[in-house]
């Protein structure tokens, strides 16, 4: 089953602070560790809010929003996906992470096709397989 | 250049394990995933289960302390997430725009953070990242 890590924004992400090189070292032994033991599918990091916009639907109708979002607690600043044999192996990998104080990192499992069953027609299921496979062709 | 889409649906937070979209709106979704591939902007993307299926993990004087979904004082979560590439914001936006999301539904649009992104400084000491990425099967435009 594959996991969903998001690391969430605080005051210095937001700032576009970067991380400093003892942060980069630490966690790039950890991200090695990770891609060593076959868990890590991918992993990124994301500019500061101020870059980006949110798009609201209303009546058929959007409506964007610059940001910084600096109302929501919940914002994202960088995420893993790990594949992992349980939610309390992905607990444990989290655990090992070389986090400060107050950082918060939420683990959220990935919907799979099977996890669908019988809603997720014959028909969706090929069309969504036909999609992966042409994105892993392209890239 | 890179950006996620991340889908907020306003509700998500309180979602039951187990709970599914439901196979109308699957099926509109999938026509708009298939508009993003064949525009060849589509890097990936991914459904999240509620997050009553999921865990926090806070770090507080480096400790970690776990606490399982659902999380009451979240106001909003992430539903999933698309990774498109594509040459601006407003690109972006305009693909943002075309989903068909409903009144409950954001989506935020935030840049990737490419490895040029950083100063010579911090890009020695991130030194063989790109590397595994590559090694994890990462897919990169």
């Amino acid at each position: 089953m594959r996991f969903m890590v998001l690391v969430k924004a605080d005051k210095q992400s937001e700032a576009g602070v970067l991380p400093d090189k003892k942060i980069l070292a630490a966690m790039g032994k950890f991200n090695e560790e990770l891609v060593k033991a076959g868990v890590m599918l991918a992993g990124e990091g994301l500019h500061a809010s101020s870059k980006g916009a949110r798009v609201r639907f209303q009546d058929g109708k959007t409506t964007v929003i610059d940001g910084p979002f600096a109302e929501t607690k919940e914002l994202v600043a960088g995420f893993w996906i790990w594949q992992v044999k349980s939610k309390q192996e992905a607990i444990d990998w989290l655990k090992r992470a070389p986090f400060g104080g107050g950082t918060e990192v939420e683990l959220r499992q990935v919907f799979e096709a099977e996890d669908f069953g019988a809603e997720f027609t014959p028909e969706l299921r090929e069309q969504e397989e036909r999609l992966r496979a042409q994105i892993s062709e392209r890239t | 250049m890179r950006f996620m889409m991340l889908m907020i649906p306003k509700g998500y937070e309180q979602a039951a394990p187990g709970a599914m979209p439901d196979a109308d709106a699957v099926a509109k979704m999938m026509k708009y995933n298939e508009s993003l591939q064949k525009a060849g902007v589509l890097l990936a993307l991914d459904g999240l289960h509620p997050p009553s299926m999921g865990a926090r993990v806070t770090f507080a004087g480096g400790k970690p302390k776990v606490t399982d979904g659902p999380f009451a004082e979240a106001k909003e979560v992430l539903g999933g997430y698309w990774m498109i590439q594509v040459k601006s914001k407003e690109e972006a936006i305009e693909w943002a725009s075309r989903c068909p999301g409903s009144a409950n539904e954001i989506i935020e649009i935030r840049q990737v953070q490419e490895f040029s992104d950083f100063p010579a400084d911090v890009q020695k000491a991130a030194a063989g990242f790109e590397e595994m990425q590559a090694q994890s099967g990462q897919r990169r435009p």
